[in-house]
């Protein structure tokens, strides 16, 4: 397996972890490869951001939080 | 007649009743007409019944364009230009779906349904947040109209409303877009839409749907084998044997079509025999038309043209096609049939299986017709073929205005085909809109009926 995160499989609910090192979780996902719709937790960066819903692109997520509840199982 | 370098008046000489080739053939009048034809007028996109839900989209094309027809989320329909802000790549490459958005493959610049720019890859780190995401949403029409359920749009603002420039042709319309019974926008799409490129130039399709009569003898073999809804000939049409057969073009617009008068008083004549649910279906919907205080209910539809590349055909088989231009030697059809929303199913799929005998790539009549296109666009692209131009001079100067029959007037010039069998005043009225196309400035050169009616009132 490559390692790549296959966001098309994220289901809504999942936690993940972004390149800058802020945490979403998703809300919705269009199911295209490129984006979901997600809610900060946090963001160390800019802590304003959490409770913001924003568009995440898929090469920003790093990983899948192991306490993430919907992530579609293979 | 030449062409040589694109388009120069006289090629359509109207006075003579000759129509250069060059028209059909010369590259650079194809050029020339994408801007001056398919970038100004009103072009057919689709049917609101293609997008029933929020997020449901169509990818249609207007002119060589490829477009999207969308119902946004809060339900409002839209056309874009189907091409990313960003490097131009197709940001919809689906027939038809649902999305939440349209997302470029190419960079990954998304589009939210409206056509708002919502998702730009790195936004805070390559773009430091500084790109004016409200600067660069989808390209939309500049106008956009919903008739009765068809979609129609315009890139010119400056031309007039949709209704305005169907003008007294929108009853021919009607007859495909209101009910068999008379009721307004009762059609539907019915199964999907059948798409195929012809070896010819988009005007033959655009011209032979204009109202030619005089090609039936192309379709002896259909007659013959009876393809019709009855096994009989290729339509039900007993009752035409009373009605007066009309050629009606619509002068300043370029739409024309054949269309049929019943007398008063006329009782509707079988019909769809091979089927008695169907038989029957149709007997009450003529009933109920007759009933209904509607001046369409003594019309019967016949092949015609919405200028410039969107042919109707109201009855047997009810369809509309589309002749997207593709380069000066092919076009690419695409044909809707219409049916009832509410007619039963045993109804519906009856006259699937007739109108795709009948029309489309397979359709026993349609293949004779780009027989004729393919073979006569070849053998006009030499350049001895050149040289002698096509003649329309069938009845030149025989049609007539302020048309009446048994107490039924029509608009438009009319020429009664019920002893003639056939004219090109059809036409004659496409190629002088055309022609008026390439040479006008602007769409103020367009309107000669504002003008008239201006000094009319003065």
């Amino acid at each position: 397996m490559s390692g790549v995160i296959n966001v098309r499989d994220l289901a809504v609910g999942a936690r993940l972890m972004l390149a800058s090192g802020a945490e979403v979780e998703i809300v919705s996902n269009p199911r295209d490869g490129v984006w979901l719709f997600a809610r900060y937790l946090s963001s160390p960066d800019d802590p304003a951001l959490a409770g913001v819903e924003e568009m995440i692109f898929a090469q920003d997520v790093v990983q899948v939080r192991p306490c993430g509840e919907g992530q579609r199982q293979p | 007649m030449h062409g040589a370098g694109g388009y120069q008046p006289g090629l359509v000489d109207l006075a003579s009743g000759l129509v250069s080739r060059e028209i059909f053939v010369n590259e650079d009048i194809y050029a020339q007409e994408q801007q001056q034809v398919f970038a100004r007028s009103w072009l057919f996109v689709g049917h609101e019944s293609q997008i029933p839900n929020p997020g449901d989209f169509f990818a249609s094309r207007m002119g060589e364009e490829s477009v999207i027809l969308c119902r946004d989320r809060v339900g409002a329909v839209h056309v874009f230009l189907n091409s990313c802000r960003h490097r131009g790549m197709k940001v919809c490459r689906y027939d038809d779906g649902n999305a939440t958005v349209f997302t470029c493959p190419y960079h990954g610049w998304s589009y939210a349904t409206d056509g708002a720019l919502v998702g730009v890859p790195f936004f805070r780190e390559a773009y430091h947040g500084e790109l004016d995401r409200t600067k660069y949403r989808l390209v939309e029409v500049a106008q956009l109209c919903s008739y009765k359920g068809t979609v129609w749009a315009n890139w010119d603002a400056a031309a007039p409303p949709f209704l305005e420039y169907l003008g007294e042709f929108r009853r021919f319309l009607d007859l495909i877009l209101d009910g068999w019974d008379g009721r307004e926008a009762q059609a539907e799409v019915l199964g999907g839409v059948q798409k195929w490129i012809i070896p010819c130039n988009w005007k033959f399709p655009a011209e032979n749907f204009s109202g030619d009569t005089y090609h039936n003898i192309s379709h002896r073999s259909v007659d013959l084998v009876g393809a019709g809804p009855s096994g009989r000939s290729r339509r039900d049409y007993g009752e035409l044997q009373a009605s007066r057969r009309l050629h009606v073009a619509i002068p300043d617009r370029g739409h024309q079509t054949i269309t049929y008068v019943l007398p008063k008083d006329h009782v509707p004549q079988p019909a769809y025999q091979n089927s008695p649910e169907v038989a029957e279906y149709f007997r009450h919907c003529e009933e109920e038309r007759r009933r209904r205080p509607n001046p369409n209910s003594r019309l019967i539809g016949a092949p015609g043209e919405i200028f410039p590349n969107v042919a109707l055909l109201p009855r047997q088989p009810r369809t509309l096609a589309v002749w997207h231009p593709k380069s000066a030697h092919e076009t690419e059809v695409w044909r809707f049939f219409f049916v009832d929303r509410d007619a039963p199913r045993a109804v519906k799929n009856f006259l699937r299986d007739y109108y795709i005998r009948y029309s489309g790539p397979a359709g026993m009549t349609e293949q004779d017709d780009m027989e004729n296109w393919n073979y006569a666009h070849a053998a006009s692209r030499g350049v001895i073929a050149r040289r002698y131009p096509y003649t329309y001079e069938m009845g030149m100067g025989h049609a007539v205005e302020n048309w009446e029959w048994d107490g039924y007037q029509l608009p438009g010039r009319v020429v009664d085909l019920t002893k003639a069998q056939a004219s090109e005043e059809p036409m004659r009225n496409l190629y002088r809109r055309w022609a008026q196309f390439m040479e006008a400035e602007s769409w103020g050169d367009l309107m000669a009926w504002r003008r008239n009616n201006a000094q009319a009132a003065e």
